[in-house]
């Protein structure tokens, strides 16, 4: 399969995304097949080809940025509840992990809605939802209690873990981005689904994938 | 059987001529009305079966508020809905600079033989007038309040607009236009003065007069099809001026979309693609300022609906 990030020359200047405090994030530029619209809905799937490390770059932890086949680093994040939560928890079943900008703006709340929505088909297919942003417990506890989530929401505090991962911003770094990765119980990452606004086709992406693992 | 509305006012009510005329010919109205702070309206059936109407208004005190012009409700033969002689002044300066842009382009077109250039600069500038009617737009309905330094009164003047949408078709010309035609004055005027260039002024004749004239654009958009002139309404139907469609899904929550108000061409490219709201969160990530359209719609927002037998029977 081709492998692609996010190519240069096809996106638009203004929408590459940044890679200014993340160096691991780097775009070969590969052909790839055109999306419907610009920068909606890129599917990063990434095979034997891995990121070339930046020169530039002087932490070899964030070097491998997390992507198709790759196993993610672990994280304890507290959830909405205070209480420390991490990714070797959920080991021996298929984990959604979604990265969203921040509780209480319009399309996070779509997407989590959504999430909610067809929470029944996550866990049919025996799956575990968490989402990250970089909010506090508080805000999560009050976002999730608005909105009758039934999910794990956990607090990145100073995106450290976003920034582990490699999750490209949009717009240069101005906005956090929007991405899913799907990582299946053996704990490698089968899919990894950006879209800053069109939150609610992550679900859609996910749900796919996860009926095919 | 008659649906009645009421208002809450005090029943001293004179007025000598009240006649509504369309907006294209304005003439002075003098009314003087009395009010109470506050108003709602009510819709109920009258207590007699007979056909006349009764109305009956009710003078229930409400809590002693301060109210500053946008808050109240505007009737429809309100002063502040009239032009000044000072609007009338800063319309005629607008429209002064207009063409004052305009004949230097023409002229300067003339001496260089040059035709294709400054028309298609034109052309770019009504193009852009309605962007940027929409970012401002954008701006002013998001951000800010009565409070903020220049702008506040505008904001007011906007908040009051959604809440009362009908307003915009009972102000008289040079009170919808003046506080544009004041911006075009400043800002237009040194450029007509000191440049030369038929291209740049072509450009700029034409952006500023769509930015000056797009409150009269919104107006229209505001109107009813049958007491709209024949042309504005073809216009509309062309695409060369904003809708009535178009804007009335402005007016609706979440009140987000549908922004630009010239022609209103860009409106569904910028809605499409959700420019307006990576603006917003853009500007929240960088400053922690949430737009009001995140939010349910307070109060001051929400259209106060009326029905067409209130208005008359002002």
């Amino acid at each position: 399969m081709a492998s692609l990030t996010l190519p240069n020359h096809y996106l638009p200047t203004l929408l590459r995304p940044h890679s200014a405090t993340n160096p691991s994030s780097q775009n070969l530029p590969l052909p790839s097949t055109p999306p419907n619209s610009h920068f909606f809905g890129l599917k990063l799937s990434h095979s034997a080809v891995s990121s070339i490390p930046s020169s530039s770059s002087l932490k070899p932890s964030i070097f491998a940025k997390v992507s198709k086949g790759s196993k993610p680093p672990n994280f304890t994040l507290k959830d909405q509840n205070g209480k420390n939560v991490s990714l070797a928890n959920f080991k021996g079943k298929p984990i959604v992990v979604y990265f969203y900008p921040a509780d209480e703006t319009p399309g996070c709340t779509k997407q989590a809605c959504a999430f909610r929505d067809s929470y029944e088909k996550f866990k049919k297919a025996g799956a575990v939802v968490v989402g990250i942003s970089g909010d506090d417990p508080s805000s999560h506890k009050a976002f999730a209690s608005k909105y009758k989530l039934p999910f794990t929401l956990l607090s990145d505090e100073g995106n450290k873990v976003r920034k582990e991962w490699g999750v490209p911003g949009d717009f240069f770094g101005s906005l956090p981005g929007r991405e899913t990765y799907v990582i299946d119980k053996n704990g490698v990452v089968q899919l990894v689904y950006n879209n800053q606004f069109q939150p609610e086709k992550h679900i859609d992406e996910t749900l796919k994938i996860l009926q095919s693992l | 059987m008659y649906s009645l509305t009421q208002h809450k006012y005090t029943p001293i009510f004179h007025y000598q001529v009240c006649k509504i005329r369309p907006l294209l010919h304005p003439s002075r109205v003098y009314c003087s009305i009395t009010t109470t702070t506050t108003t709602t309206t009510i819709i109920s059936k009258p207590r007699t079966n007979d056909k006349s109407l009764v109305i009956e208004p009710r003078l229930i005190p409400e809590p002693l508020t301060v109210v500053t012009t946008g808050n109240h409700r505007p009737m429809i033969n309100d002063q502040s809905l009239q032009s000044t002689w000072s609007h009338r002044a800063w319309v005629a300066a607008g429209c002064t600079t207009l063409l004052i842009s305009l004949g230097e382009s023409i002229k300067g077109a003339m001496d260089l033989n040059i035709w294709i250039e400054p028309i298609l600069a034109s052309w770019v500038g009504y193009i852009l007038a309605d962007l940027g009617s929409g970012v401002y737009h954008w701006a002013i309905d998001n951000y800010g309040d009565d409070s903020t330094p220049i702008v506040g009164a505008q904001i007011e003047a906007f908040q009051g607009h959604h809440k009362w949408p009908w307003t915009i078709t009972r102000r008289q010309f040079a009170n919808n236009l003046h506080a544009l035609a004041r911006a075009v004055t400043f800002t237009v005027l040194p450029i007509a003065l000191v440049c030369h260039d038929p291209i740049v002024q072509g450009f700029v004749g034409v952006f500023s007069g769509c930015i000056m004239f797009s409150q009269q654009f919104h107006a229209w958009a505001h109107g009813t099809k049958s007491r709209l002139p024949p042309l504005v309404v073809a216009l509309q139907e062309a695409g060369m001026l904003v809708s009535r469609l178009q804007h009335a899904a402005h007016h609706r929550p979440p009140y987000n979309n549908n922004y630009c108000i010239v022609s209103g061409v860009w409106n569904e490219f910028l809605d499409k693609h959700k420019v307006f709201e990576a603006m917003e969160m853009v500007l929240y990530f960088k400053t922690g300022v949430r737009p009001r359209s995140w939010s349910e719609p307070a109060s001051e927002w929400i259209e106060e609906i009326e029905t067409p037998s209130q208005i008359q029977a002002q």
